[in-house]
């Protein structure tokens, strides 16, 4: 083939001590630029190539000892400096609990780093275009021979001469081998069909997919967050109860805190009769019994228990708490009359807990007995 | 080829040697009498240490014997004579012991009877940590030692004459055997004569702890043995690269092991730091004793993984030879750390254990001297794998 | 009495094969059609498979709830699984790292497929962790994300250690099976016809030319992974132990536990791999290649540490006595005579008892009776793991928190599903790719390397 560059000359033997032996000739004729392919590594090779020992170990070192480092000083910042925790009552600094994770963090940077260096900076993988690669030459190296190449851009190259080195040398086959012509000149251009027709092809693929989880597939159970979940909340329909309501009314009978059952309701006389006032007017009790009458019972009754309230007329008077039928009622019956009501005055029960009404029913007892005082508190 | 010129007789050791190694053990002997009649309990500790030290370096190389035969490995045929002659020192060490049996009053806290009758704990473990029972237990671990040190060194020796494959057969048999009642004599072992110094503690891992420094001490006197050899011409050429590579290698490696063992137990009794655990760990992180902690971590893990860490130190004679002998220091100071501060409150370290420790070199020394003069050949001439052992490459 | 000569080298590979021919015989299974016994295997794995799938997709919508965990046994199948299939990862990387290190030739036909088995082991040990929270779709928190809430993970927490023991171990472990791989790589691109199949593999092996100069960095990186690969196959059943030994349940706080899980991990790896390669080595007439002498030594290993499983055992007996712990020794009873000492003499009877067998060398050579025993051997290293976490949880210091545990369905049937999880992983494998790595068994060959005497 014309114009095509010579990449070097190959030759294959089928013994491998032939080929330590040839390698030897290769040196003391003084070739710097070969290589030796075999379909497995032969001991004594790169020595007999003079190839220094590799220098990988010193890549692990350091990629080994910066992932201890780093895994120690990140633990160290998130454990003492970020959020410190009291965890298990071990002190925020814990060399001893660092180790296993500096370990695992040492072998993973080193062992990926080492591959990769190799692999990438060595190497210079991947590389499919290398003259080599699909050579019958490479074929015959994969399989079962030893196979020398000796590369054109070698001082002491000389395209015939090498030939008859490796024939006498024992070759079994000799190569030429040419670097791949139509790859040189085929450039890589950035605005290629295939190449834009694939980045359209992936924008659009990775859009929808990406449409789809965030909008679509996190409202659906179960990626939801629990959002839909099997309780009834309240005002919910259900179909497990024959009403179809989900939520339920209390049982017959249920009293909510603080609200005891009234056993004399509509009995009056059994109520002033049964009923005794739990309260001893303390003067707190008569404080509370002051305010919540000046709330509740003032704006009908009046601050002063006349019944010349403010509503005067708009509301019909109640009569006076100072008459001689209220002032002998037992509080029993006064107690009634407030939690029941009478005539036109609703019940307060609801408004006032017993306690209240019956701190009321004192500071009742107080007003009657400021207009009626007995002889003993005027002296 | 050089090996049919050589002979492989094991030439006399110099003039030099003996002087050296009966110097010391006399010097040892004098120090560690004196330290006996100055302060008899220490002394005793001590002696219980290096007694611990001498059946690593025995029983192990006992157990690295039957390994090789197991595993079928060549390349340490070649130098498995020097391993035999330190097996050999077994009958002595048992005799040894005695003494730490008829003294156990002044190492065992189970052995007082005092002690026992109020502690509840020590009453459970009295079946097993009473006088009797121990002396048993000593005489079944020695006998089992003996026995098979006996019958696998002779039939080694045998084969240099008779050069019959089926000693080798025969060995490798009872290597096979061997090795479940190693595991179990040499974790009970530990546990009598190390771990009952502290008799209210416990950790299934010890004998498995002991073990470690025990291959790591076997390894470190064999691996000096041979260098030394090798370098005054005793095995002339025969010894290569590759074979202190190998030496190297398991150094290593067992360094890695022991650490991996040791770092193991810490964390879990720190982890869980339940006080009827942690207590012996806190001995020994107080009071001057964490000296000590600190050197094992250094001396015992780091500086050796970094000093055997890359090929060519394993293979390197001077780096060899010196970390041999700074592991075999390391695991004396293992064993000390392991037995002195359940003893000691506070760390003790002076002129006593020095003596101990002379006397202890000076032991391994004369009773290698003895056991090498009655050799014949420095090499197995007789083993089948000896050829392949001599070719041997990586 | 059988007669070995001493003197020669065993050979690795039976009956002076060519190099051409190991090329042949490897490559054969990935350019033949698939035979009726491969489907008939692979739809068997992939039914297991479904029934994982779909016991894994009720647990998801369904929730944890039906799996049988309870209080007090909060632990059951997922974490059992999950160590048992860790446990057999370990085999593979023992055989190609460890082995390599120690020199041992035997290694080179099996290293491949032990790689790839522990490669997928890890994958149906990482399935545990990731489907145990419920919602593995949320899976991501667990990692140490960077967040304005100052919120981390538990840095000193052994489950924290499993996540990044267990990736580790993964990743590490891919990346040295692939560097093995890379050089038959280029040996099946040079040798196809088939275009799709040119383009995978050249993709595949990175333009792999065979070069010694860059085999010499090659056995570098290869001494190198496998020396790392060493301690952290040791580090990775380590930690998972440490899931149990940390705390201070009575039968899990015991200091031997990193060794012991360590060994039995290659136990019941070794009882996989040897099962597992009985059969391939049938199927595609490698015998030859995949010696009895390899399985006699492999159950030599697994016996070795069986044995180290047993001494585990009496050390725990023993201790748990001499500790005067009531606690650790009622466990032991427990264990024994307890509600579920069947499951314990199941673990007993097939680690210690039935593996004393290796001892004869006829039944380290029968491939029936070992094959059986390897199955035993995994029975009774996953009944192991089981008596571990269940007796432990299910009576511990309390006896009114004492409670017992029973699988659900779905426990089964993910278990299964692992099962078909890995089988079908390695039917994909045995046909994909070379099941023995096609240069390493080469290197090893009587005659491949130069006959030197000298030194290097």
């Amino acid at each position: 083939m014309e114009n095509k560059p010579l990449y070097s000359v190959a030759a294959t033997f089928n013994d491998v001590n032939k080929t330590l032996a040839a390698v030897q000739k290769i040196n003391e004729a003084g070739y710097k630029n070969y290589d030796v392919h075999t379909p497995y590594p032969v001991h004594g090779l790169p020595h007999a190539m003079r190839l220094k020992s590799s220098k990988l170990g010193w890549v692990t070192l350091i990629f080994g000892f910066s992932g201890a480092l780093f895994a120690f000083l990140f633990m160290y910042w998130v454990n003492v400096i970020d959020y410190p925790l009291i965890v298990g009552g071990k002190p925020f600094y814990q060399l001893p609990a660092y180790i296993p994770v500096m370990f695992e963090v040492t072998v993973l940077s080193a062992a990926v780093f080492t591959v990769v260096w190799m692999l990438f900076i060595i190497f210079k993988f991947p590389n499919n275009s290398h003259p080599l690669i699909d050579t019958e030459y490479m074929k015959r190296v994969s399989v079962d021979r030893f196979g020398i190449s000796i590369q054109a851009n070698d001082d002491l190259f000389e395209l015939n001469k090498v030939k008859e080195f490796f024939k006498n040398l024992g070759a079994e086959e000799v190569f030429e081998i040419y670097y791949k012509i139509d790859e040189l000149k085929d450039k890589p251009k950035i605005f290629d069909k295939k190449f834009i027709s694939f980045l359209a092809l992936t924008s659009i693929v990775v859009s929808a997919i990406t449409y789809f989880v965030l909008n679509q597939l996190l409202f659906m159970s179960p990626f939801n967050w629990m959002h839909e979940q099997f309780r009834l909340n309240p005002q919910k329909a259900t179909t497990v109860f024959k009403d179809g309501f989900g939520m339920r009314n209390p049982v017959e009978g249920t009293v909510a805190r603080g609200y005891l059952p009234y056993p004399f309701k509509g009995k009056p006389a059994d109520a002033e009769m049964k009923l005794v006032n739990p309260l001893i007017p303390t003067k707190q009790v008569l404080e509370l019994g002051k305010e919540k009458y000046l709330t509740f019972c003032s704006p009908c009754h009046g601050n002063f228990g006349f019944g010349d309230s403010r509503l005067r007329g708009q509301f019909p008077n109640p009569p006076t708490l100072h008459s001689d039928r209220l002032r002998n009622m037992k509080d029993g019956g006064l107690f009634h009359i407030i939690t029941e009501g009478q005539n036109v005055m609703p019940g307060y029960a609801s408004q006032l807990t017993t306690d209240e009404r019956w701190a009321i029913v004192h500071y009742i007892r107080v007003l009657q007995r400021s207009v009626n005082p007995k002889e003993s508190d005027l002296r | 080829m050089s090996q049919d010129i050589q002979t492989f007789e094991a030439k006399p050791l110099s003039a030099r040697f003996k002087q050296i190694a009966f110097g010391l053990l006399f010097l040892g002997l004098g120090l560690s009498v004196l330290a006996f009649l100055v302060d008899s309990h220490r002394a005793l500790a001590n002696y219980n240490v290096i007694f611990a030290l001498l059946v690593s370096v025995s029983v192990g190389n006992l157990f690295l014997f039957a390994i090789e035969y197991l595993s079928g490995a060549v390349w340490s045929t070649v130098m498995r004579r020097v391993n035999e002659i330190f097996i050999t020192f077994i009958p002595v060490v048992f005799v040894m012991g005695l003494f730490v049996l008829f003294n156990t009053h002044s190492i065992f806290h189970w052995s007082h009877e005092e002690a026992v009758k109020t502690d509840k704990l020590l009453q459970w473990k009295s079946p097993y940590l009473n006088e009797t029972f121990f002396t048993i237990r000593y005489l079944v671990y020695f006998l089992v030692w003996g026995i098979f040190a006996f019958f696998m060194t002779k039939n080694s020796l045998k084969q240099d004459e008779s050069k019959e494959q089926l000693l080798t057969y025969k060995n490798s048999k009872l290597s096979a055997a061997f090795i479940p009642f190693f595991a179990i004599t040499l974790t009970f072992y530990s546990i009598d004569f190390l771990m009952s110094t502290e008799p209210h503690w416990y950790s299934t891992i010890f004998g498995v702890y002991y073990f470690s420094g025990t291959v790591l001490a076997a390894l470190s006197v064999l691996t000096l043995a041979i260098i030394l050899l090798h370098e005054k011409g005793y095995f002339g050429n025969i010894l290569r690269r590759d074979h202190f590579y190998n030496l190297g290698a398991l150094l290593f490696a067992f360094v890695n092991f022991w650490a991996y063992i040791a770092f193991s137990q810490f964390l879990l009794i720190w982890y869980a730091n339940l006080p009827e655990e942690t207590f012996w760990m806190i001995h020994r992180w107080e009071k001057g004793w964490e000296i000590f902690s600190f050197i094992l971590i250094f001396g015992h893990f780091l500086i050796p993984y970094f000093s055997l860490l890359s090929q060519q130190s394993k293979s390197n004679l001077s780096r060899l030879k010196f970390m041999a002998t700074w592991i075999l220091i390391m695991h004396y100071v293992d064993l000390y750390w392991l037995v002195m501060p359940s003893l000691y409150k506070e760390i003790v370290f002076g002129w006593i254990e020095i003596s101990f420790i002379i006397l202890a070199v000076g032991i391994m020394l004369v009773l290698f001297l003895w056991r090498y003069n009655k050799i014949k050949n420095i090499v197995p001439i007789g083993d089948p794998k000896l050829k392949r052992s001599l070719e041997f490459h990586l | 009495m059988r007669t070995i000569d001493y003197t020669i080298e065993p050979p690795v590979v039976e009956g002076k094969p060519s190099l051409s021919s190991i090329n042949e015989d490897i490559a054969r299974p990935l350019e033949t059609k698939p035979t009726k016994g491969w489907y008939i295997a692979i739809s068997i794995s992939l039914t297991m498979l479904l029934i994982g799938a779909v016991s894994l997709a009720i647990t998801f919508i369904e929730g944890i709830g039906v799996w049988g965990l309870n209080q007090p046994v909060g632990w059951g199948f997922d974490i059992v699984n999950f160590v048992f299939w860790v446990g057999i990862g370990h085999a593979g990387t023992l055989i190609s790292a460890i082995l390599f290190l120690l020199r041992q030739r035997w290694r080179t036909s099996i290293a491949r497929f032990a790689e790839a088995m522990t490669i997928f082991a890890v994958m149906c040990a990482g399935l545990f962790p990731a489907i145990h929270t419920g919602r593995p779709w949320l899976d991501g928190y667990l990692l140490p994300y960077p967040n304005q809430h100052a919120l981390w993970v538990n840095f000193t927490s052994p489950l924290l250690w499993d996540v990044f023991a267990v990736s580790t171990y993964f990743t590490v472990s891919l990346v040295f099976w692939y560097i093995g791989l890379i050089p038959d790589l280029a040996t099946l691109r040079d040798r196809t016809t088939n275009k799709i199949k040119k383009v995978i593999y050249s993709i595949l092996s990175l333009g792999w030319r065979h070069s010694t100069k860059h085999w010499n960095h090659y056995e570098m990186a290869y001494l190198i992974l496998a020396g790392f690969a060493t301690p952290l196959v040791l580090s990775v059943h380590t930690i998972v132990s440490f899931d149990f030994a940390v705390s201070i349940m009575p039968g899990w706080h015991t200091t031997i536990f990193p060794p012991y899980f360590v060994a039995g991990a290659v136990f019941s790896g070794f009882a996989m791999v040897q099962n597992v390669l009985i059969i391939i080595r049938k199927v595609f007439k490698i015998e030859h290649i995949i010696t009895l002498d390899t399985l006699e030594k492999m159950n030599k290993v697994m016996l070795a540490t069986g044995m180290m499983v047993g001494y585990a055992y009496a050390m725990e007996f023993f201790i748990a006595w001499y500790s005067g712990n009531q606690i650790e020794q009622f466990v032991f009873l427990n264990r024994a005579l307890g509600p579920y000492a069947w499951s314990y003499w199941i673990m007993v009877s097939c680690n210690v008892l039935f593996t004393q067998l290796f001892w004869f060398r006829k039944i380290r050579r029968s491939i029936p009776v070992m094959f059986v025993i390897g199955v035993l051997v995994n029975v009774g290293m996953w009944f192991e793991r089981f008596v571990i976490v269940v007796t432990s949880l299910s009576r511990d210091y309390l006896p009114s928190s004492w409670g017992m545990y029973i699988p659900s369905i779905y426990d089964i049937g993910i278990l299964i599903g692992s099962f078909g999880l890995f089988f079908t992983l390695i039917f994909l494998f045995i046909r994909t790719l070379p099941v023995v790595s096609i240069a390493e068994v080469k290197a090893v060959l009587p005659n491949s390397q130069p006959s030197h005497g000298g030194n290097h």
